[in-house]
């Protein structure tokens, strides 16, 4: 047996903000930012002069940069960077943060995605989609042929798992529904009426197999977390988010090869919690498309490859199902910030705040992110426990 | 031809050789001349082997279907009226994996199938891609 990373359960989210978030308009990125990170800090009970690391992750609109240290009035920072891997960005915040405060090389790091994308009368598609600027060269090719934003991609995948593995339209349903029972209980999800399966066959095609409701929202908001020591955060007034275990795993080539990035960085996560993915308790999945949902399942041990589809229709993710997962309605049906979604709702979860959803079992809670075209990944195992 | 895509950066004259070929109905790919791998999309460097000698050269045009699906709304205005449409991702024997679609009047394609290249002009000329599933020959 191998001695344990001394980054395992040595640090903690002692503090959380959230912005409103949604369909929110009239404001700015920065704006969110800013509201977010003094939400946290609060939250954490520390004064703004005992904030030194700052990590920024901007969504598409690229409304945020470094001139936020600016509009905080920020004077001790040791610690700055704004970064970008998509999806698994604020997954990667929080391991840098804590590989920080972990080496004293700050005492508290805040994390935080902010977004504002949409704007009033505009279409979630127009958004993200349509605003890409066509690209010379080899570049025009994809949009002519309809490749456009990642859409096209992930539906092609989703339809290989189909075809390779027998994987249902009814069992991407499934997570679609099961994302929207869960909105159902949380006040601040942007879709919370009830969500039949008649109701997902009818809702228009993107790129079959994905219907509209087999796609995340786009959402404008900002969420921040608070990363210190985990002696640190016992002594704040929350209850601290212990981080167990971190993966990360990034590969820019097209290919079949295995392991997956979902499995290589969860492995490297579990391996640091010290735990198997039959410990895992609850989970919080990027959820950027219902089929990613499906194979980081795979990928992550919680089904068999190729049976993530048979797992999501057994009920197992819904609220009351064995493996509770994106209890917040994730992205698909509460609220898009990114790998924050997921993260901000494990908090959530872990601190016993989820009100109506909130879930007895949830001493492990597995995180996932995922960016790009599945070219980035990061994993991280949470905990209202230290570890022991 | 070696193109030194190092020295060359502007993309619209580097992808010069891949619509020269697309004219005449063959896809173009990079390849390094030092390890044999192909490339695509574009780039300056073999990402096998680190080599900046990469040279153009003709794909055979057959490979398999990674993956499909029909696009039913795009914010692409040139498609307009064109949709519904099968995408796909090709695998190329060449080992590489392309975007492209389905030719015209194909139907029933699945993950897996062996296709062959030809080229549908767009609506602006360019000249895009397509596949259609190879006949198979009678068992014998």
């Amino acid at each position: 047996m191998t001695a344990r990373d001394s980054l395992a359960g040595a640090t903690a989210i002692s503090g959380l903000g959230m912005t409103e978030l949604g369909r929110v308009y009239e404001r700015t990125a920065s704006d969110f930012a800013a509201e977010a990170v003094l939400a946290a800090l609060a939250d954490a009970g520390l004064a703004k002069s005992e904030l030194d690391g700052l990590l920024l992750n901007a969504g598409i609109s690229q409304g945020v940069d470094l001139s936020l240290v600016q509009t905080l009035g920020l004077r001790e920072l040791s610690l700055l960077t704004q970064m970008n891997a998509y999806g698994s960005s604020a997954g990667q915040m929080v391991q840098y943060a804590a590989m920080a405060v972990h080496h004293g090389l700050a005492r508290n790091v805040a994390c935080v995605f902010a977004d504002a994308p949409l704007l009033r009368g505009q279409r979630a598609g127009q958004a993200y989609g349509g605003a890409r600027a066509r690209r010379p060269g080899l570049g025009s090719v994809l949009p002519s042929l309809g490749f456009a934003g990642p859409i096209p991609f992930y539906a092609l995948h989703a339809q290989r798992h189909m075809d390779v593995y027998g994987t249902t339209q009814d069992q991407l349903g499934a997570i679609a529904l099961a994302a929207r029972a869960w909105a159902g209980k949380n006040p601040r999800a942007t879709m919370r009426e009830p969500l039949s399966l008649a109701e997902y066959h009818a809702s228009p095609w993107v790129v079959a197999p994905f219907h509209v409701l087999d796609c995340c929202l786009v959402s404008n908001g900002a969420i921040c977390v608070i990363v210190t020591r985990a002696e640190r955060a016992r002594a704040g007034p929350r209850p601290p988010v212990y981080v167990h275990g971190l993966g990360q795993a990034h590969q820019l080539e097209w290919s079949d090869a295995s392991p997956s990035l979902a499995q290589r960085s969860s492995r490297a996560a579990f391996e640091m919690a010290g735990c198997a993915p039959a410990d895992i308790e609850m989970c919080q999945i990027y959820d950027c498309y219902t089929f990613t949902v499906l194979t980081t399942l795979e990928d992550y041990g919680f089904c068999k490859r190729g049976e993530g589809g048979p797992f999501a229709q057994s009920g197992a993710l819904a609220p009351g199902g064995a493996l509770p997962m994106n209890t917040g309605g994730g992205m698909l049906s509460s609220y898009y910030m990114w790998g924050m979604t997921p993260i901000s709702e494990a908090v959530i979860q872990a601190r016993g705040d989820a009100g109506e959803r909130q879930v007895a079992r949830k001493s492990r809670i597995a995180v996932s992110g995922n960016g790009g075209i599945f070219n980035h990944h990061a994993t991280l195992v949470l905990s209202p426990h230290a570890l022991g | 031809m070696a193109d030194d895509g190092a020295k060359v950066s502007d993309p619209a004259e580097r992808s010069r050789p891949y619509f020269a070929a697309a004219a005449r109905g063959v896809l173009a790919l990079q390849r390094c001349t030092s390890c044999g791998a192909s490339a695509f999309p574009l780039r300056s460097r073999c990402g096998a082997c680190g080599s900046t000698a990469l040279e153009w050269h003709e794909a055979a045009g057959a490979g398999r279907v990674f993956g499909h699906g029909q696009l039913a709304r795009s914010s692409v205005p040139e498609l307009e009226g064109r949709l519904p449409l099968t995408l796909l991702l090709v695998d190329l024997d060449e080992g590489v994996r392309i975007p492209a679609r389905l030719a015209a009047g194909e139907s029933g394609v699945r993950a897996g199938d062996r296709v062959t290249l030809g080229f549908e002009a767009a609506g602006d000329g360019t000249p895009l891609p397509v596949f259609r599933r190879e006949a198979r020959r009678a068992e014998p």
